[in-house]
């Protein structure tokens, strides 16, 4: 037990992380680099804050009980795929870095824009953020991510197989060509852009309690690089790659604790070696040991 | 059926805690920002928590005993602060915490210090709500509504006929953000109208925008909140763009790091503060002295205010100590006393006297305004005015 008390928040920040770098992930099955998760990310966990602190939803609060929380995943889940689908269609007309760029400014908007409303709490934020289920330790909130994080995965493993699947595939590959093809790629994208932005805002609207407070820098141009380099660093080919690299990166620091101020020079070399010698990421390193033998033999037969 | 199994092993938990003899030395946490960008204070905390470790070890420790100080850095975000509470509370054993840098940083780790029952004190949270967090939850650091008034009083006082202000601040700081609020509540107060209201963010480096409004607005006084970097380079540009009256900078300008950015432009710029290592008392003297021996400079507030929070606990320690020796005590129950003992006591430190009301926020008796004289380009002091 003590073990849990000691580690359960790194446990569940872990499961936290490799989530919101499943909803980078989303978008880059269809070969879009969007970098707008911290966006929706911020937003749901204003919304949650908000719902729980506010004034306005008192009432609400007192007659719901426990089943507000739920409440709050769904508004922002909702909230998320609506402001998802009002920036995803102009913005995925731009490609490769430039749609990058233009996701940065949007989190850096909601960024300023929170720090300018008051019913967000200016740059304080807000505060004493109820808890969940009469949640009293951290690890606690295994329980609400662990099996939001199953779901996502059970998800995306049928939404690989499937038609909807193939032709994200289809569009990361060549565009023009699923386009010939009959892919519309507007639409596509903008699905791949919207379901990673509802991944992000429940995750948020669920870290508020998690964190007891929100604030503007929830949401910030470091976050959504991190969440990249989870990307990168696990694997972006493959489902289990944001899941791995996640939790790896937010657990680093954590675990070197003991090193003191070494711990962040050891994180950086880790991702400086990770990103030069893991080019697939760490899920790559699965991989390649089952691909190997079977290519070449085919290969040289056909060559005599 | 969860939840029913939920309650039952954090009760299990409970009662083991509860068995926890308290191991020697006695430890006391301090989890501050020792990394990323807001290092720049949590650095000079660092400071001053381990000059309070080394002084009060050496006149006697607790009673005869030494004490001593575990470090647990919170980085800049809250996630790494919930982290080294955690680390402090379960794995360090500590009786109390003195930290974390931030106010932000505060709403989030402190309410799980809170729930575990281990006193908090905030060395300089200066957000509205701290103290309220829980009972367990206290802070060292006067809150803004305090210290800001008093610079607007003393620029009256050096030019009566000021009538016109303008007011910036850093948008994305908590701090600054609060700060303003109450600047420009003080201003109002006292008469004044407020021309111009301007917002800049503390990685800003170009002012040109607000200076010019400013410049337009044709004020006697300019009052900005925002940190070392910024608002130096504001104040630069201000003078360098021509304006010539006062200005008032918050306590984010209140080191000096501040002499290199804006260098001779510097001269002259009014900060409320709520620590001055002028101030008499022989425990700041001695704390000054340390301090200069160590680093050639004054100590700035920061690092006096962490001092203050590792005083406290130890003064609080020891008495605790006369009355029931602290190895004979439980864990648990040690912590519980020691945050009524911290309430109830009254101390004489580098910030002047300090008790706490019931809350757990601090009642100061002094507070201080001082003006930047210039002795070159990179070399200032900051004169205490009275």
């Amino acid at each position: 037990m003590d073990f849990l008390q000691n580690y359960g928040f790194l446990i569940v920040t872990m499961i936290q992380q490799g989530l919101l770098g499943l909803s980078l992930y989303f978008p880059l099955m269809a070969g879009q680099l969007s970098l707008a998760s911290p966006g929706f990310y911020a937003l749901g966990g204003y919304i949650a804050a908000i719902m729980g602190t506010n004034a306005a939803f008192a009432p609400l609060r007192e007659s719901l009980g426990s089943w507000i929380f739920p409440l709050e995943w769904l508004v922002a889940g909702v909230a998320s795929a609506a402001l998802g689908l009002i920036v995803g269609v102009p913005a995925l007309r731009l490609r490769g870095i430039y749609l990058a760029l233009a996701t940065i400014a949007f989190v850096e908007i909601l960024r300023v824009v929170a720090l300018n409303l008051s019913v967000t709490g200016g740059a304080v934020g807000l505060f004493g953020v109820p808890q969940p289920f009469g949640f009293v330790d951290r690890w606690q909130y295994v329980w609400i991510f662990g099996p939001l994080l199953v779901l996502v995965l059970l998800f995306t493993a049928r939404l690989e197989r499937s038609r909807v699947g193939r032709a994200f595939r289809s569009l990361r590959e060549d565009e023009l060509a699923a386009d010939a093809m009959g892919v519309p790629p507007t639409r596509y994208k903008v699905m791949a852009f919207v379901i990673g932005a509802v991944l992000a805002g429940i995750v948020g609207a669920m870290s508020a309690p998690f964190l007891n407070t929100w604030n503007a820098r929830q949401g910030t141009f470091d976050a959504s690089i991190a969440y990249l380099a989870y990307v990168l660093i696990g694997g972006s080919r493959n489902m289990w790659g944001p899941v791995l690299g996640g939790a790896l990166l937010a657990a680093l620091p954590e675990v070197l604790r003991p090193l003191q101020d070494w711990r962040l020079i050891i994180n950086g070399l880790v991702l400086v070696v990770a990103s030069l010698y893991l080019p697939q990421g760490l899920v790559g390193l699965f991989r390649r040991r089952r691909a190997a033998p079977l290519a070449r033999p085919a290969t040289q037969e056909v060559a005599k | 059926m969860k939840r029913a199994l939920l309650v039952s092993l954090s009760l299990g938990l409970m009662s083991a805690a509860v068995a926890q003899k308290v191991e020697a030395p006695i430890t006391i946490g301090v989890a501050v920002a020792q990394t990323s960008n807001v290092a720049l204070l949590g650095q000079e905390q660092v400071i001053g928590a381990r000059l309070a470790e080394k002084f009060f070890n050496a006149t006697g420790g607790i009673n005869g005993t030494p004490f001593k100080l575990v470090f647990q850095d919170t980085g800049g975000d809250e996630a790494g602060t919930i982290n080294a509470f955690q680390n402090l509370i379960n794995k360090d054993r500590v009786v109390g915490i003195v930290g974390p840098t931030l106010s932000q940083q505060a709403f989030s780790a402190d309410p799980i210090a809170d729930r575990a029952k281990v006193p908090v004190l905030g060395p300089s949270n200066t957000a509205k709500g701290i103290p309220q967090i829980g009972d367990f939850i206290a802070r060292v650091s006067a809150p803004v509504a305090v210290v800001a008034p008093n610079a607007v009083k003393q620029a009256l006082k050096l030019d009566p006929k000021i009538k016109k202000v303008a007011v910036l601040y850093a948008q994305n700081d908590a701090f600054s953000v609060s700060e303003t609020g109450t600047f420009q509540e003080t201003a109002k107060a006292q008469g004044l109208s407020v021309s111009t209201v301007q917002k800049f963010q503390t990685t800003d480096t170009d002012f040109t925008t607000q200076v010019t409004a400013v410049l337009g607005a044709d004020v006697d006084l300019v009052i900005i909140s925002g940190l070392a970097a910024d608002g130096g380079n504001l104040v630069k540009q201000l003078r360098q763009l021509g304006y010539k009256g006062l200005i008032i900078g918050g306590n984010g300008l209140n080191t000096s790091n501040l002499f290199p950015v804006c260098g001779r432009d510097c001269d002259g710029i009014l900060i409320a503060q709520a620590y001055s290592p002028a101030l008499a008392g022989s425990v700041n003297q001695l704390f000054v002295k340390e301090y200069r021996n160590q680093y050639k400079k004054d100590p700035p507030q920061f690092a006096a205010q962490a001092y203050t929070g590792v005083q406290v606990m130890v003064e609080a320690l020891r008495k605790i100590d006369k009355k029931k020796k602290l190895d004979t005590w439980n864990l648990a129950d040690l912590r519980v006393e020691l945050n009524k003992q911290i309430l109830a006591g009254k101390y004489k430190t580098p910030l002047g006297d300090v008790s706490f009301d019931r809350e757990g926020e601090v009642n100061q008796k002094d507070f201080y305004v001082a003006q930047i004289k210039m002795k070159d380009a990179k070399n200032g002091t900051f004169v205490f005015l009275k």
